[in-house]
């Protein structure tokens, strides 16, 4: 593909039987002794031509060199000077020309020639004798002419490696002579064309790394002497031709990286002069051919990166020629056959990322030649085959990711070629071999994340060429080996999570090119060593959360000379003393994690050097003093969190340029002053100042933080009204404003707040409504505790007094024109009475509409719909206790006083059955419903029963019996006597008002007089009170 | 058959240098986003694939267990598109994106973000449909597309999220009638569409469309 080959018969099984690096150097050995083989064999190829008359031959050499020159000048000026050789009339004497002996070109070689420019202006009719047109490695454009086919005595073509674009002409199907087509690496599309498998002499084609689509045409079946097919790095689809078992001479096979979909068919198990078969990362699915063991010449096999699923043929242990077997990342299932042992001539094996179980077999170690080995990310179980301990070629072993168990053979010590040992996230028990201090050649050592237990052997400080050493997530004990410090190509250590103990030691600072150090929750203690400040490559240093006893002293100000390190955490640990001043020398530190010490001391300026920090967390220490204003310099910051410390002072005002600000923490310390307005911090979402001594006002601009999700301003000195801007936090979720001064009332914008889950308000002067939301009205009664008076719809909070409600009772008067005059005079009437009586008890008259066609009044409205609702729920029915109830049947009377209501506004239940007939209303009808309403407040249900088994018998009979205490509600017990007397008064009065007859029922103002002195009428126990006794009293007169 | 040889040789040496990323699907499918991305201001500078985890990462909050529950990239000036991988950060609690200039389809694979309580991708380019597979998202809480440039219809789907509060899509390019099952049945809608008078949302990217339903 990359040259032009004229030796293939003689040289490629030759090269074949080379490993593939080594033949690729070498055909560029052969390159230089083409020209020689090239001239000898087309010397014989072109004799018949010898015989030409002299006349003609010049004709025909004048008509090539004018074709030539014509392209020559076509091409880009650049270009045309790399050809300027080419002048004149005899081509046969310019460069990268062979001719005939009648002086016409055969050979055009200009591989690798440097030039640009399109294929067009390439005369082909011009050139009958042309035999090889190799055009590879240049910068040629365009399409590729479909009259190419005029060069019908060609026998190569080579357009490989240049920018040529659309589709493959078909045409090239006629070219019946070639032998080779390379026109991969280029951009074309559309699909292959089928005409191609006209082409009977065809041995080599190759149309990879373009970008053609469509299916593999079945036609190419008939390529009988194709011994190269390479379609890879396109983007056919569909399935793999049958038809493809038919080329009996394939040798390589490459159809790799494609959208290749259903199986591997089975019949390729009969081309048996297959070397090489590249079927991977396609979607083939299905399982894998058995028959593919009898490929016996075969040495590559790679069909990984494919959706196959099924066992691993035993079979395949049969291709004896193997050196390469990639199945990897496919759905394979079952067991690695034993048979694997017999590929002796394997050199790698890669089974990694599929579903394969059981254990490794330890035939496996008797692979000598294997270099590169990789079971990873399987459900391997079992132990490691200590037989691996022969495999001395090996220089890669990937065994993470499965369940291995049981102990590490030590024979793997003997792996003196092993440069990288992958064992990590396994369940491997026991110790670190110590004969892993022979691996040398070892630069990568991942056991992490197993069951590794005893202290890390001190051997491992031999690895001179270690660079990565990852032991972290064990049970390793013990202490850090100090030999550690021999390591000196060692640029990641990573030990966290582990049990490790003892001092850190002060040789690791000779580690000079180390740059990851992560010793976090072990149990080390003693001091952090100075020698730290030596590490000048480190960019993280993790010695934080360090479990059980700590690190304690003071933190060397040596860190500060580490110019490289972008991470650092000292977190969880016994540290005194100040943050060392030299901090503000660590230009590139983005991560500084110093929480849960004894720091003590002021936050140095100098801090507000390191510029680079991203995330400052100098949370729970003892810190003192004032926070510098140097801070807000650190304009990267997305975690500032210094809470809980003993910070004093105010916040600097400066804080507000900290644009990139996620969250804020500065709750738990003693700042004062006033909460900053904090302009620019327009990203937070996390905002808590609470536990301080801040003052004054919540500002207005705390609305600006669109995004915040999280507000705590508790426990502060904060007063003033709660703004109604805060209503904007449309992402809020929780708020907390609790024990401060603020007064006044819960904004009304805060039935906005969309988001919000959790809200505490409680220790304020706060008063008036709560907002009638889920969060609030599912909110303990702990949030609103401690407040000045809040009410409103939440468990454990008084209702409010009037409802504050948009909406509205409207009582019409229907003008009818005979007695419109009465109609206006009842009208003005009841306003005038609502007007001049003034009780809380009484209906609210908001206004009325007198139009000569609409007679309107509008009513504050009693929500008749939550009486009911009430007194369904139990719990809410307690509440409604009989001081509320009563209340309410009070508050009921003065909505009822109307002789004139024209649009009946109750339910067909509350009606008088005179009323129900004649719809015709009258006072008698309004004092019915009020009868019913009362005593529906009194049963807590309605009385429907009740009243109809009271109309339809006569006095005399036993339903008039029933106590009055079986009546009432049972839910509520009746606690004082003077409650008792009014309940039995509005009984009765309720009672009287059911009369069947309109007559005999009080009028509303009666009704009024009796409940306004609340004289009972009875002297007897409740329990000896019949509704008997009620109705036998009378009327209330 | 030598390119061919080289180009596998190659493809070995890539996959031997990321052996400890492929043990680490949430932090893979984070740098999956980032390479997606277009970051001009760097926010995602900190994003070290070779890391154990991403939990370090800033803009990544993790879990106790270094499990993935928050990403926030709310106005981070990132664009390009996202892609199925984020399905696999299973245990994210809030994918917070919103105000970026992120286009292309939401991806359906963000139906499988089990635990999700806030998706909030407002104020963004995104185009397409919104998937049905977000109806999977049974904690989801709070979504916000609104401001983007979807089309279709809402899914009838969305109507078995029971934990939905907030609601947002409008100014989109959306048509088509209002679900009124599940947690938009108690969506009081004439408040809002009354002065419409149809039930469409044919109008929906000029009216200041909220639809919520964490009351009533």
């Amino acid at each position: 593909m990359f040259v032009s080959l004229p030796i293939y018969d003689q040289l490629s099984p030759v090269i074949q039987l080379f490993n593939q690096f080594l033949s690729f150097l070498l055909i560029f050995l052969l390159v230089a002794i083409i020209p020689d083989l090239v001239s000898s064999s087309t010397a014989s190829v072109t004799s018949p031509f010898t015989y030409t008359n002299s006349k003609v031959k010049i004709a025909q050499e004048r008509k090539e060199a004018k074709a030539l020159l014509n392209w020559k000048i076509s091409l880009l000026i650049k270009s045309q000077s790399l050809l300027s050789s080419w002048a004149g009339t005899t081509p046969c004497n310019w460069v990268r020309i062979n001719c005939d002996q009648s002086k016409s070109v055969t050979h055009l070689h200009l591989s690798g020639y440097g030039l640009k420019g399109a294929l067009h202006n390439l005369s082909f009719q011009s050139f009958p004798n042309l035999l090889n047109l190799d055009l590879s490695f240049n910068s040629l454009f365009g399409t590729i002419p479909s009259n190419i086919s005029q060069l019908f005595k060609l026998s190569i073509l080579n357009l490989s490696a240049n920018q040529f674009i659309k589709k493959i002409p078909s045409e090239i199907g006629q070219l019946t002579s070639l032998y080779i087509i390379d026109l991969s690496m280029n951009c074309m599309t559309g699909l292959i064309p089928q005409e191609l498998g006209m082409l009977s002499s065809l041995s080599d084609l190759e149309l990879s790394s373009n970008n053609l689509t469509g299916v593999i045409p079945a036609s190419l079946g008939n390529l009988r002497n194709l011994t190269t097919l390479y379609l890879f790095e396109n983007q056919l689809s569909g399935s793999i031709p049958q038809e493809l078992e038919m080329l009996s001479s394939l040798s390589d096979l490459a159809l790799s990286s494609n959208n290749l979909t259903g199986v591997i068919p089975a019949s390729f198990g009969n081309l048996s002069n297959l070397t090489t078969l590249y079927l991977n990362e396609n979607q083939l699915s299905g399982s894998i051919p058995a028959s593919l063991g009898n490929l016996n010449n075969l040495t590559v096999l790679d069909i990984g990166n494919n959706k196959l699923s099924g066992s691993i043929p035993q079979e395949l242990g049969m291709l004896s020629s193997l050196s390469k077997l990639a199945l990897s990342s496919n759905n394979l299932t079952g067991v690695i056959p034993t048979s694997l042992g017999n590929l002796r001539n394997l050199t790698t094996l890669y089974l990694y990322e599929n579903q394969l179980s059981g254990s490794i077999p330890q035939e496996l170690g008797m692979l000598n030649s294997l270099s590169d080995l990789e079971l990873s990310s399987n459900n391997l179980t079992g132990v490691i085959p200590a037989s691996f301990g022969n495999l001395s070629k090996l220089t890669t072993l990937y065994l993470y990711k499965n369940q291995l168990s049981g102990s590490i053979p030590q024979e793997l010590g003997m792996l003196s070629s092993l440069s990288d040992l992958e064992l990590a996230l396994n369940n491997l028990t026991g110790v670190i071999p110590a004969s892993f201090g022979n691996l040398s050649k070892l630069t990568t050592l991942y056991l992490y994340k197993n069951q590794l237990s005893s202290s890390i052997p001190q051997e491992l400080g031999m690895l001179s060429s270690l660079s990565d050493l990852e032991l972290a997530l064990n049970n390793l004990t013990g202490v850090i080996p100090a030999s550690f410090g021999n390591l000196s190509k060692l640029t990641t250590l990573y030990l966290f999570k582990n049990q490790l103990s003892g001092s850190i030691p002060q040789e690791l600072g000779m580690l000079s090119s180390l740059s990851d150090l992560e010793l976090t929750s072990n149990n080390f203690m003693g001091v952090i060593p100075a020698s730290f400040g030596n590490l000048s490559k480190l960019t993280t240093l993790e010695l934080g959360v360090i479990s059980d006893n700590q690190l304690f002293g003071s933190i060397p100000r040596e860190l500060g000379m580490l110019s490289s390190l972008s991470n650092l955490e000292l977190s969880e640990n016994n540290l005194t003393g100040a943050i060392p001043i030299s901090f503000g020398n660590l230009s590139k530190l983005s991560t500084l994690y110093l929480h849960m010490n004894q720091l003590s001391g002021r936050i140095s300026p100098e801090l507000g050097d390191a510029t680079q920090l991203h995330v400052l967390d100098l949370s729970s220490n003892q810190l003192n003093g004032e926070i510098p204003k140097e801070l807000g310099n650190l304009t990267l910051l997305i975690d500032l969190f210094l809470d809980n410390n003993k910070l004093s002072g105010h916040i600097p005002n400066n804080f507000g340029m900290l644009s990139n600000l996620d969250r804020l923490n500065l709750a738990r310390n003693s700042l004062n002053g006033l909460i900053p307005e904090l302009e620019n911090c327009k990203k937070l979402w996390v905002l808590n100042l609470s536990n301080n001594h801040l003052s004054k006002f919540i500002p207005l601009q705390i609305s600006n933080f669109h995004f915040l999700q999280y507000l705590d301003l508790s426990q502060n000195l904060i007063t003033g009204e709660i703004p109604q801007q805060l209503g904007d936090l449309k992402t809020l979720e929780i708020l907390n404003l609790s024990h401060n001064a603020l007064f006044g009332s819960i904004p009304s914008s805060f039935v906005q707040m969309l988001s919000l889950r959790s809200i505490d308000l409680s220790y304020n002067q706060l008063r008036g409504p709560i907002p009638n939301t889920k969060a609030f009205r599912e909110a303990s009664i702990e949030a609103f505790r401690n407040n000045k008076g809040l009410c409103g719809n939440a468990t454990g909070l008084k209702a409010c007094p009037s409802t504050i409600s948009q909406v509205v009772a409207i009582k019409k008067f229907h003008p009818r024109s005979e007695d419109s005059v009465v109609n206006l005079k009842a009208f003005t009437s009841e306003i005038r009475s609502l007007t001049e009586i003034r009780h809380h008890n009484i209906v609210k008259l908001y206004g009325f509409c007198s139009h000569p066609r609409h007679l309107l009044l509008v009513y504050e409205f009693l929500e008749g719909g939550s009486l009911e609702k009430i007194l369904n729920n139990d719990e809410l029915a307690q509440e409604f206790d009989w001081a509320k109830r009563l209340n309410v049947v009070k508050a009921r009377i003065m909505s009822s006083d109307t002789s004139y209501w024209t649009s009946f506004a109750g339910t067909f239940g509350y009606t008088a059955p005179e009323c129900a007939y004649t719809m015709e209303v009258s006072e008698k009808c309004d004092v019915y419903s009020f009868g019913v309403v009362t005593l529906e407040v009194l049963m807590g249900r309605h009385p429907g029963a009740l009243i109809s088994s009271l109309l339809s018998s006569s006095f005399a009979s036993s339903s008039h019996d029933v106590p009055l205490e079986d009546v009432l509600d049972e839910r509520l017990a009746l606690s004082t006597n003077q409650e008792l007397e009014k309940v039995v008064l509005v009984a009765k009065i309720a009672l009287t008002c059911l009369h069947t007859s309109p007559q005999s029922r009080p009028t509303m103002q009666q009704v009024y007089q009796k409940l306004s002195n609340w004289k009972s009428p009875f002297t007897k126990p409740l329990c000896m009170i019949t509704l008997r006794d009620l109705i036998d009293l009378g009327n209330l007169n | 058959m030598a390119p061919l040889s080289l180009f596998s040789v190659f493809v070995t040496f890539l996959l031997s240098l990321t052996p400890a990323l492929s043990t680490n699907s949430e932090g893979n499918a984070l740098h999956a986003l980032r390479r997606r991305l277009s970051d001009p201001t760097n926010v995602l500078q900190s994003w070290d694939p070779t890391l154990v985890n991403p939990c370090t990462w800033f803009h990544v909050t993790c879990d106790s267990n270094n499990h993935v529950i928050r990403l926030d990239l709310g106005n981070s000036n990132v664009s390009g598109a996202l892609g199925p991988e984020l399905g696999e950060l299973k245990h994210l609690q809030y994918l917070e994106l919103y105000r970026n200039e992120i286009g292309g389809k939401i991806p359906e694979e963000l139906g499988s973000l089990k635990n999700l309580v806030s998706m909030d991708l407002y104020e963004n380019k995104f185009e397409g449909e919104i998937p049905k597979s977000l109806a999977k998202l049974k904690s989801l809480r709070f979504l916000r597309l609104n401001n983007n440039k979807l089309a279709g219809s809402i899914p009838r789907e969305l109507t078995s999220l029971s934990n939905l509060k907030v609601f947002d899509v409008s100014n989109n390019n959306l048509c088509g009638t209002i679900p009124v099952d599940g947690p938009f049945a108690t969506f009081p809608m004439e408040r809002y569409l009354l002065p419409f008078s149809s039930l469409t949302l044919s109008s929906v990217n000029i009216l200041p469309f909220y639809l919520h339903f964490m009351d009533y």
